[in-house]
């Protein structure tokens, strides 16, 4: 059973006990959620995700809750916890900001506990069974490039994470709604009329965010990674030529380095995963001003470059 | 849990939900690192289902960074000190990795823990700062009350790296009412085999020291982990014959009986660790153990609390019974006047610093 095929007061209800559970590529997530506006949230931006049904027979990697705070704080400016295990990470927000504080939280939850995968901070899409990576720091564009991406075929992997495993030598898939911020809600709905968006939710500490729906064929195949091919940092500069340029090996083993939450924590492994992947990737910049030239040269890039598969 | 830690051939034998629950309260005890050593030694990895595995080899990873991070920690403070001549006489986590005791593989730490002379602390600090330590608390109410009253010098922390340096003089607080003598920890120091410069208390006072952290320094979140510390060094001791003979001689030496009892009793009591019986009541009879009061209300509020419960939420019994021992820490940390003064120093300072950052947002 979908999330989406459950009635929003059949998930109310759930949310409101037990507590739903469903998948999200490699991982379990239970929530439970005292909150009005999330199972529309829910059932619209995770309605593709199979729902698991009692009795378990696999553990869940994340319990959490989403409850207003106890006492009379339920009336004055409302607000919202969020709980991995019973611990609060994030100070509050405000009660009709759940849909945001889930995500990070879940973010949260992921990069603390996923130090069995080489961690990235990138969006990655799927062509042919081969994975592009676009690792970014907030601004560089990734999100918009990654949504456009989606928008026009590719198959989302993850919008945050390259979830690299180093012993299937792949990127694990985390398909989830895509976080755009500010100026790039615009230029996402500019781009594509079709294109599923949620409410905006201003004066966040990111600013405004509004959640892109991934699409269909992404979540059916989550169970599915992608060989690691392509790797682009993007870097969105405005009144610059799109410029697409190939890195030196010893640079992008830097930055790849640089970009990975837990290279430390990961040790030898870090160290030979990074190392396969420059041997093995095409690792490039591109600085972009217009998403339309930066999308054309990544087609481009795409369809030209033979994959090679590591060893 | 307790179960699994016990006997861990059962824990693949468990269904999801109960595995669900084991990995969740060892997460929250800070022993899921230490889980994972124990399934690997028994080569039970192979026979969990991957979604549990990975968790668990998520939490090797953390815990060998630790250890890297640790060894690496030790070799810097090892050079900053190279000119003075002086040993390094490890504590805690530190010692247990560098003796390579079994109860050390997957065990996390968190900062690293040294032994020094008070004569030689200003040279210490002198070579520290030019190495790039820097005091960490810089409050002038902290500098006092850990250069007056505490048994270790203010926490350092290295400007790069970030990691904590703290620098004992001796196991207990100066202002707690058990005062052992300082020089006879440092004077039975043993050499750490193969790591020239290096050293442990002796094998009797590291027993002694995890006892008197974790029945006097309040830290009891730590708890669960404190009390499987204690049951490791005893079991891995214990096959050394002239250590049970002296343990009880020592810390009478020490005057310090009472948290060598709590020990004794309480991973006698709740994790089974095999103490031979003679020990177990020398210890009862000794003049200086516990009373009967304090014996009753400490076995109800240790067993609460080392006893692992929901992971969602913090049960009330389990609050009630920290907040008790939480209590009994400080008090047995400082006089009475001390403490209120102490507390309210700490509470201005906590209600000035809201006060300031309400005005800000």
């Amino acid at each position: 059973m979908k999330i989406g095929q459950q009635s929003q007061q059949e998930l109310r209800r759930h949310l409101g006990s037990q507590g739903l559970r469903w998948s999200v590529g490699p991982f379990i997530v239970h929530l439970r959620a005292k909150v009005p506006n999330f199972p529309q949230f829910l059932h619209t931006f995770y309605g593709e995700n199979l729902l698991l049904s009692p009795p378990w027979d696999d553990i869940a990697d994340f319990h959490l809750t989403l409850h207003p705070p106890p006492g009379l704080r339920r009336f004055w400016r409302p607000k919202v916890h969020f709980r991995l295990d019973g611990n609060a990470f994030f100070t509050p927000f405000p009660l009709d900001h759940a849909p945001p504080l889930f995500e990070w939280g879940l973010n949260m939850a992921i990069a603390s506990r996923s130090n069995h995968y080489l961690l990235f901070h990138a969006a990655v899409l799927e062509k042919n069974g081969n994975a592009l990576m676009l690792p970014g720091t907030p601004g560089s564009g990734k999100s918009t490039l990654c949504a456009a991406l989606m928008l026009r075929g590719f198959r989302l992997l993850s919008d945050e994470f390259g979830l690299y495993c180093p012993q299937q030598k792949r990127f694990m898939a985390n398909p989830r709604p895509i976080g755009l911020k500010n100026e790039s809600i615009d230029i996402i709905r500019a781009f594509d009329s079709q294109a599923i968006l949620s409410q905006e939710f201003p004066n966040t500490r990111k600013g405004t965010v509004c959640y892109l729906q991934p699409s269909a064929e992404s979540v059916h195949n989550a169970h599915n990674g992608a060989i690691p091919t392509w790797i682009v940092f993007p870097s969105f500069q405005e009144s610059q030529p799109t410029y697409l340029e190939t890195l030196p090996q010893a640079t992008s083993f830097l930055r790849l380095a640089a970009n990975a939450f837990n290279y430390e924590t990961m040790g030898a492994t870090g160290f030979e995963c990074v190392h396969a992947m420059i041997q093995s990737c095409s690792v490039m910049q591109l600085r972009f001003d217009r998403l339309e030239e930066a999308l054309s040269q990544l087609h481009t890039l795409t369809q030209s470059t033979q994959p090679t598969v590591p060893t | 849990m307790l179960q699994v830690f016990q006997q861990p051939e059962r824990f693949p034998e468990l269904d999801a939900v109960s595995q669900d629950l084991v990995l969740r309260q060892s997460r929250r005890a800070h022993l899921l690192g230490r889980l994972e050593a124990i399934l690997r030694e028994k080569g039970l990895l192979d026979r969990l289902k991957p979604r549990v595995r990975n968790h668990l080899i998520s939490a090797r990873n953390l815990v060998r960074e630790d250890r890297r991070m640790l060894t690496w920690e030790v070799n810097r403070v090892q050079r900053a000190l190279w000119n003075t001549g002086l040993d390094i006489i490890l504590l805690k986590g530190g010692a247990y990795v560098f003796l390579d005791l079994p109860m050390a593989q997957g065990r996390p730490v968190a900062d690293l823990d040294i032994l020094m002379e008070p004569k030689d602390f200003p040279l210490i600090e002198a070579c520290m700062a030019q190495h790039g330590w820097e005091q960490a608390k810089l409050h002038p109410y902290d500098q006092r009350y850990y250069r007056e009253w505490m048994h270790e010098l203010p926490p350092l922390r290295h400007r790069v790296r970030m990691t904590e340096l703290d620098i004992h003089h001796t196991i207990i607080p100066k202002t707690s009412r058990l005062q052992p003598d300082s020089r006879l920890f440092l004077s039975s120091a043993q050499k750490i085999p193969g790591h020239p410069g290096l050293k442990t208390l002796a094998p009797t006072d590291m027993v002694i020291h995890a006892a008197v952290h974790l029945f006097y320094d309040g830290d009891f979140d730590k708890g669960l982990r404190g009390l499987l510390d204690l049951d490791g060094l005893l079991s891995h001791w214990a096959l050394d014959a002239t250590f049970w003979p002296q343990l009880l001689p020592r810390a009478r030496v020490l005057n310090l009986i009472r948290p060598l009892y709590y020990a004794l009793h309480f991973c006698h009591r709740l994790l089974g660790t095999p103490i031979p019986e003679t020990i177990l009541a020398e210890a009862n009879a000794d003049p200086q153990a516990p009373g009967m009061v304090a014996r009753v209300v400490m076995n109800q509020l240790i067993a609460r609390i080392m006893t692992p419960g929901n992971p969602d939420r913090l049960e009330f019994t389990s609050w009630l019974a920290w907040s008790l021992l939480y209590i009994r820490s400080h008090w047995l940390r400082m006089p009475p006047r001390m403490l209120i003064s102490h507390l309210t120093q700490k509470g201005l300072r906590r209600w000035r610093f809201d006060v300031r950052n309400r005005r800000i947002v």
